[in-house]
């Protein structure tokens, strides 16, 4: 080992003695890459569009937005639209911008990301770690109910939490975040722990024995991966949902991309497109955020369901 | 026998996951099944009637929106299926071309960050007749184009399926990227030797090597197509008219908008129905992989 | 203390019987190798005696309890495993401190315990290090070290020394041993290296197809193998079984095999053998006498010719074509040289080193 590693620092290091009897032209680029790489920028092209024209939008004003040139740059540059869709913008009778609904964005997510991160691991452990005989037939149930469409369990859903009374309460919302990402993140995390060597969890048992110690002492510390991925995917799918938050938000308890929908859907005479455009950035740039800082997890996070599935 | 912990904590604390999935799952979609053959309107009716038990199906069937819903469903899905076609290209040029991987790998699937809600705005922007692309494109001379789909009952639908493949073909590179790169590099290496050209050894070997990915990807679009509902209410609110309308926003219009719950629970329950065709080959596919998983390893 | 009881033990996974009424009782301070090749179910009973396992039927006692149905903590024993199973994320001494986890004791002993085990394996330095910056040897005597601590009296092993090299695992064998003398200690031991089942027990345990072939001391399965599994698996290289037929005319018994006749005159039969019994004849290659010289108290004499030769350091074996198959013989490596390919070689075999079993059930005669 280290002989071989003293060689090759050797190989790299001692500088030629004279000059090649046979020079080679250094290698060009072929035309295929040449081809490949045109092709993917083009794409590239497309995918940045849209981010381009929402940007440049925001920052206009409305005259600049009515001469209709959509791809030109802002000119005036002005960030009044970013202020008005923040603190003002309109959504049906309510005038209060966007800023409710980040609050309340916020607000959901800290407890429903607790909450199921704390549920699915622990479901997720007892099932991969511990002999129960009916896991089998409970994995299937639950690999089943992650696919199943909201509409089919909507209703009672919605019954159900009136009768709890958190119907229209942020935190009716952040509970039912928390039962529909179960059966998902269940499976992902019994997917992660059934890694966990065998003999790991042997010497555990004669150790311990205990369920809740072995979980905190052992298996939490050995999670931090895992615990990642899950946590960027249920922050950027709690942050995007709609649908449950319109479902079981009630006035002044909506999440931000309700509020978004709101402000540009139900505008009466003309559309403030710059603002609508501002809106649609101030709803997007925390997750854009997180994308583009921890962008390795948040891939590992979208394509760990599909690949073990 | 004595009373072990060992057993019994780790039933203890799968209670709660156990419970939630008896009651918001099963329980209520049995609670569903059974509301969508009842006469229930506006709250529940728990009176059974067997003369009877079909009529919200017979309703649903002859209602227009639920043709149309339908109709569109199969569009999207035909339509969602380029953004795997897609994907699979954007991968195979990526994995081809290691130059610039991290860059192109990062804009292409920066669209998957954002919601749909945001993506439907962005692109409703773009479809605006008087001042988005169309207006800019007629500016500069192009005047035969035209880009206001979202406003004609025809072309709709093609937007919104515009907008789903640029917002999901990064997720579907993403899984041929990482189902190209499970692929023993010795194939390329062979290929290479043996000088089999780029289109063949694609065709005839990369293509047929991958068929998990695609068949996975596939049957997440086709679920993924069955729940579409953000991205028309973001994009069209389900017009001009009932054009864009899909079995998820009908379900939805049907208990919100005609607070007629028996109805909404007869159309969720067609949707579970679609669902669980296409789930099926995706059982049969897990148990398939597992069997050929097995036979690898003896 | 310890006295380890396994009565009648059945283990069946599905249709799968991995153990078939199984009995072994292991004495106080014994150092038992289950000795087997891989899937004979060793490791499957090592783990029902951990409660890794939970038997099928059968009764497990240790000392005077019942721990049938205990769970592994509770059954006042410690394991160490093949991979070591060290907790990653975990100094060592952390490592050390959870192995008392299920025990209720100060955290002033659980000190002194963790310091009396580092000394004893020799770690002190290592004490707050991951797992990860050990090598394997140190790896190896941490996972000791966390059955150590519990001051237990039966210690279980499963294939400790399969992960080290060649050189380390001679260490760790002396070691084990050394410290199975100071603890007095009573330990079950899982191995397919024979050599470690030999060099450290006091008992084996021979197991194959989930039954326990022979039980004894070490000396007693290389001398009197009870059948055919045991003779073929205990020595290296393996004893050569040769089919052959009972020849019991007249008081003299003699053996039949291809044209040599071996005199069993003295040979320890349990019974006396039938005239034509169809039998095995067992030779060790290290039995044999050296080439060209006839013993005095030989059985038969060989005389074949060296098919090929193998030397290995301070050992040698010659092959040599016998029937329609080989026999092996240990030769001197000093005078293995002489032999070519095509020698014919006089070799003779000692009267009191003969093993002959039963051809059909495979039993000792």
């Amino acid at each position: 080992m280290s002989v071989a590693d003293v060689s090759l620092r050797r190989a790299g290091e001692v500088p030629v003695e004279r000059a090649p009897r046979f020079p080679r032209k250094p290698k060009g680029i072929s035309g295929r890459s040449i081809a490949i790489i045109v092709f993917l920028t083009i794409c590239a092209a497309f995918f940045c569009v849209p981010l381009y024209i929402i940007i440049t939008t925001s920052f206009k004003t409305m005259e600049q937005v009515r001469e209709g040139a959509i791809f030109s740059l802002p000119a005036p540059f002005t960030l009044d639209a970013w202020w008005s869709a923040w603190d003002t913008a309109c959504s049906g009778i309510r005038c209060d911008g966007l800023k409710v609904g980040f609050w309340n964005s916020m607000a959901i997510l800290f407890p429903s990301l607790i909450l199921s991160i704390a549920l699915s691991s622990v479901t997720g452990y007892a099932l991969a770690l511990w002999n129960v005989r009916w896991a089998n037939t409970f994995l299937f149930v639950l690999f089943i109910c992650a696919f199943v469409p909201f509409q089919i369990i909507m209703i009672p859903l919605i019954i159900l939490s009136s009768g709890l009374k958190v119907y229209g309460t942020i935190w009716g919302i952040a509970i039912v975040h928390a039962v529909l990402a179960m059966p998902f993140l269940t499976l992902v995390f019994r997917n992660y722990y059934k890694g966990i060597p065998q003999e790991i969890m042997s010497a555990a048992m004669m150790d311990s024995g205990s369920f809740w110690r072995v979980f905190v002492e052992i298996i939490l510390p050995m999670s931090g991966n895992i615990l990642i991925v899950v946590l960027i995917l249920q922050i950027t799918s709690i942050w995007n949902d709609f649908l449950l938050g319109l479902t079981f938000g009630g006035l002044g308890t909506q999440p931000m991309s309700v509020v978004l929908a709101n402000v540009v859907i139900t505008t009466t005479g003309e559309a403030a497109y710059n603002e609508n455009m501002a809106a649609a950035l101030l709803t997007a740039i925390p997750p854009l955020f997180i994308y583009f800082v921890l962008g390795k997890f948040f891939v590992q996070g979208i394509t760990a369901g599909a690949i073990k599935g | 026998m004595a009373l072990r912990w060992s057993r019994v904590s780790p039933q203890l604390a799968l209670t709660p996951a156990l419970a939630i999935t008896l009651v918001a799952f099963i329980g209520a979609i049995a609670w569903t099944i059974f509301m969508s053959f009842t006469r229930s309107r506006r709250f529940p009716e728990y009176f059974f009637d067997p003369a009877e038990w079909s009529r919200q199906y017979e309703r649903l069937f002859k209602d227009d929106g639920w043709a149309i819903a339908l109709k569109n469903l199969l569009v999207l899905g035909v339509g969602s299926f380029l953004a795997i076609v897609f994907g699979f290209i954007l991968a195979a040029m990526i994995d081809r071309e290691k130059r610039g991987e991290g860059f192109f790998r990062t804009i292409f699937l920066y669209p998957l960050a954002v919601s749909l809600i945001v993506t439907g705005v962005a692109w409703r922007w773009m479809f605006n007749p008087s001042f988005g692309l169309q207006n800019a494109l007629h500016s500069i001379g192009l005047t035969w184009v035209n880009f206001d789909w979202l406003s004609r009952a025809d072309t709709a639908m093609y937007g919104i399926i515009l907008a789903t493949v640029w917002q999901g073909a990064g997720f579907y590179m993403a899984l041929m990227l990482s189902g190209l790169k499970s692929i023993n590099s010795e194939i390329w290496n062979a290929a290479r030797l043996d000088g089999v050209s780029f289109w063949r050894l694609y065709i005839e070997i990369i293509i047929p090597m991958m068929k998990f990915t695609f068949l996975t990807c596939a049957i997440l679009m086709s679920l993924g197509v069955v729940k579409a509902y953000d991205i028309v209410v973001a994009m069209t609110n389900g017009g001009p008219g009932q054009a864009t309308w899909v079995p998820a926003y009908f379900t939805i219009n049907a208990y919100w908008v005609k607070s007629n719950l028996g109805y909404a629970s007869a159309a969720a329950v067609i949707m579970l129905a679609i669902t669980g065709l296409i789930f099926l080959p995706l059982v049969l596919l897990t148990a398939w992989r597992e069997r050929a998983r097995e036979a690898r390893a003896t | 203390m310890p006295r380890v009881q396994f009565e009648d033990i059945i283990k069946t996974y599905g249709r799968v019987t991995v153990l078939k009424n199984l009995d072994l009782e292991i004495d106080d301070g014994e150092f038992l190798v289950l000795l087997g090749p891989s899937g004979c179910g060793k490791t499957t009973l090592l783990n029902l005696l951990a409660g890794l396992l939970d038997v099928t039927a059968g009764r497990i006692t240790i000392g005077e309890r019942d721990v049938t149905d205990l769970d592994p903590k509770d059954r006042g024993l410690a394991m160490v495993f093949q991979s070591y199973a060290l907790y990653p994320t975990k100094t060592v001494r952390g490592n050390l401190k959870f192995g008392l986890a299920s025990q209720k004791i100060d955290g002033a002993e659980v000190d002194r315990r963790i310091a009396w085990a580092a000394r004893m394996l020799q770690i002190e330095p290592l004490l707050d290090r991951k797992p990860a910056q050990l090598s394997g040897g140190q790896r190896q005597r941490v996972a000791i070290g966390r059955a150590l601590v519990k001051k237990v009296g039966l210690f279980l092993f499963d294939e400790p020394l399969s992960n080290l090299d060649a050189k380390l695992r001679t260490e760790m064998r002396l070691e084990i041993k050394k410290l199975h003398d100071e603890l007095k200690s009573t330990i079950v031991y899982v191995t397919h290296d024979q050599i470690e089942a030999m060099t450290m027990a006091t008992k084996i345990a021979v197991m194959d197809g989930g039954v326990i072939q022979q039980f004894g001391t070490p000396d007693e399965i290389y001398s009197r193998p009870r059948n055919l599994f045991v003779a073929g698996f205990i020595g290296s290289p393996a004893m050569n079984l040769r089919a052959g037929k009972i020849t019991n005319g007249g008081g003299t018994v003699t053996a039949a095999l291809d044209g040599v006749t071996l005199d069993l005159g003295r040979y320890g039969f349990a019974s006396q053998p039938a005239d034509g019994q169809p039998i095995v004849v067992g030779l060790r290659p290290e039995h044999f006498g050296a080439p060209g010289q006839a013993l005095a108290d030989a059985a038969g004499t060989f005389s074949l010719p060296v098919q090929y030769t193998e030397k290995t350091g301070g050992d040698a074996t010659g092959y040599l074509k016998f029937g329609d198959g080989l026999i092996a013989a240990r030769i001197d490596p000093e005078q293995i040289g002489r032999f070519r390919q095509g020698d014919t070689v006089d070799v003779s075999f000692p009267q009191g080193k003969v093993h002959v079993f039963d051809a059909v059930s495979g039993a000792r005669l």
